[in-house]
């Protein structure tokens, strides 16, 4: 079980990002965070696995402290934690498989790692893995030479190499064409079917319909909604985005089950 | 009356365009300048010119073969010469003359337009030279000589006029000139490979603590990065031939303080490049690699080294390419190499086409070196 307390961030410009935050996630969900652009989702969940600090709170994991834990328990920890990110954040230039096996570098050798050399049985996982979201044969492909949507599956397959018990995937699918959401979306659900917690974030409501378990919803750093998925109805959903936000919807591209 | 320009935007314009032509006229009088001269003057520069576009560039092995003829001085001193009159041969208008008499000497059948070495041979005394000749296109020259005292017969024995013909022979091979300026060539070359890739190897991690996005982080890393960028800049405004200087006043000249001079500029000056390479990098890969759990080390080697390979290959590439440019100005100042093998050559004015060889071979190289430096950077793009 995951639990924050208390989270504020202010940045040192003065932006206060987040506000005393407070919830709980418990294993095995998928919990999602809407709010608009700028409402702290990303910086709430970036506060998770520290990449960035929080002014106050506290973060625990299984009674663990995350907030308080030191640089090398914090690598520890960050092991065990994937994410996948908005522009995918893989290195262009490199292979796909490079990029997935950057994912086990918290396991790896750190002197044999930087020298390019890993274990074989790295190699074979990081196959599995690219077969796993489907893109097997890409593995000496260069990374910029996939597709939007491939880039997020080995995005998705570089968290996998940390045989991650949470993933954090901030707004996914917000990079690609709404036709790959769902496709994007349903890798995601598989991890949470087989027992990983997914906390992400998203924009479009069918798809936080579709996919969550629960549901937060942030405005301006102030949690302002915590409950199940069903309960966001329109009103809600204008309470949440503002009086001007239109809905739009995704379920038309829905893809083939 | 509003769309008339106000009388004093006018006098501005007209004030800023007097400034300019004053500024103009008088940093034309300061360096001197006169165009007029540059067209009267030309003459001066034609032999440099031609010589430089006629290089010494080939060379073939010279066969020399020697014709005499006695000449006693004065009459009846020792035999006159028996004549000859077939293949290559010498006649003089008298058989033989008293002292400070003028003759004639012509030679027949030689080899045709060839530079000819006359000279006097004594007995006892040696041989005494006499202007060079050339021979017309049938191999003959006519030449006025003096008949002197100290060529005067000894004991019964005439002094011999010699004429020493050189005919090229076998195939044209590289000359002195080529196989020197090679020399010199590869003395600058491997002067800007080894200055470059020292300061390389030196810049690299310099680089990183001058980039903002990796080292100015807390009280001490911002400190040692307004350091790293301090120090390039400040070295950076030293010309490489300003440091040379510095460095030939420490070790003479040489090669050497060449090489130091062009490395130390060349850290600084890639230093900066690469930090600004290591700055403009997309930062995603490295929160995407922290995130996994990778320290410090792992993450700058799979995340931000991949981004900034091509970058800072190609600007090592482009540095030694400037460099190969430098060490021929700084060679020019004494610090060896081509640079240094032309100045000599220039500075002896009888060295203008070995000049035009250097010059050639440095147009080569840069522009091979341009070619090369434009083809790895495509290639890495």
């Amino acid at each position: 079980m995951l639990r924050v307390e208390n989270l504020t961030k202010i940045y040192p410009g003065g932006t206060q990002a987040l506000k005393n935050v407070s919830f709980e996630v418990k294993d095995g969900e998928f919990l999602v965070i809407i709010g608009l652009s700028g409402s702290g989702k990303s910086t709430l969940l970036r506060c998770i696995n520290r990449l960035i600090e929080p002014t106050e709170g506290k973060i625990t994991w299984d009674e663990r402290d995350i907030t308080a834990a030191s640089p090398k328990e914090l690598l520890k920890i960050r092991r065990n934690i994937g994410m996948v990110f908005q522009q995918f954040n893989l290195v262009k230039r490199s292979s796909v498989m490079t990029n997935v096996l950057s994912g086990r570098l918290g396991y790896a050798n750190p002197w044999l790692s930087v020298l390019g050399i890993w274990l074989s049985a790295d190699r074979e996982r990081a196959i599995k893995a690219l077969e796993r979201v489907g893109i097997g044969d890409k593995a000496s492909s260069r990374a910029d030479a996939l597709s939007g949507g491939q880039q997020q599956r080995v995005g998705i397959a570089r968290a996998l190499m940390q045989e991650p018990r949470i993933v954090l995937a901030d707004e996914p699918v917000a990079s690609l064409d709404p036709v790959l959401s769902h496709s994007i979306l349903q890798y995601l659900e598989q991890l949470n079917k087989d027992g990983i917690t997914v906390l992400c974030s998203l924009h479009f409501l069918d798809l936080v319909h579709r996919y969550a378990t629960r549901v937060i919803a942030l405005k301006d750093g102030v949690l302002v909604f915590e409950g199940l998925p069903q309960e966001i109805n329109r009103a809600k959903f204008k309470e949440i985005y503002g009086e001007e936000a239109q809905e739009v919807r995704a379920t038309s591209f829905e893809a083939p089950a | 009356m509003k769309n008339r320009p106000s009388i004093w935007r006018i006098a501005l314009t007209t004030l800023l365009i007097a400034a300019g032509v004053v500024i103009i006229g008088y940093s034309s009088r300061v360096t001197k300048i006169d165009f007029v001269r540059l067209f009267k003057d030309a003459p001066k520069a034609k032999s440099l010119i031609s010589a430089i576009l006629s290089p010494d560039l080939v060379t073939r092995d010279l066969q020399t073969t020697t014709i005499e003829i006695a000449f006693p001085i004065p009459c009846g001193s020792a035999p006159n010469a028996t004549p000859i009159t077939s293949g290559p041969h010498l006649t003089t208008s008298v058989p033989c003359a008293s002292v400070k008499d003028t003759f004639t000497l012509e030679g027949f059948s030689l080899s045709p337009n060839a530079q000819i070495a006359i000279r006097w041979q004594i007995p006892t005394i040696g041989s005494l030279t006499l202007p060079y000749a050339n021979t017309d296109a049938n191999g003959h020259f006519t030449m006025q000589l003096d008949a002197k005292q100290i060529a005067a017969s000894t004991n019964n024995t005439a002094s011999f006029i010699q004429v020493d013909t050189r005919i090229p022979v076998g195939n044209m091979k590289p000359s002195q000139a080529v196989n020197d300026v090679l020399q010199a060539m590869f003395v600058t070359i491997f002067m800007a490979l080894l200055s470059t890739s020292i300061a390389t190897i030196i810049a690299v991690p310099l680089s990183f603590l001058a980039a903002s996005n990796i080292t100015r982080h807390g009280p001490v890393g911002t400190t040692v990065y307004y350091l790293t960028r301090s120090f390039f800049n400040l070295i950076r405004s030293y010309d490489p031939l300003v440091m040379a200087t510095v460095f030939a006043f420490w070790l003479g000249f040489g090669p050497f303080p060449g090489t130091l001079a062009l490395m130390v500029v060349t850290t600084a000056s890639l230093g900066k490049m690469f930090s600004e390479a290591v700055e403009n990098i997309d930062p995603g890969p490295i929160e995407a690699l922290q995130a996994t759990g990778a320290n410090r080390l792992q993450t700058i080697v799979f995340s931000v080294i991949p981004q900034i390979v091509p970058d800072f290959v190609s600007y090592t590439i482009y540095h030694w390419d400037i460099n190969i440019r430098i060490s021929t100005i700084i060679g020019f100042v004494g610090g060896g190499g081509i640079g240094y093998y032309l100045s000599t050559q220039i500075n002896s004015m009888i060295g203008y086409h070995k000049a035009g060889t250097a010059i050639w071979a440095i147009v080569a190289v840069v522009w091979a070196m341009d070619f090369l430096s434009a083809e790895v950077r495509k290639r890495l793009a």
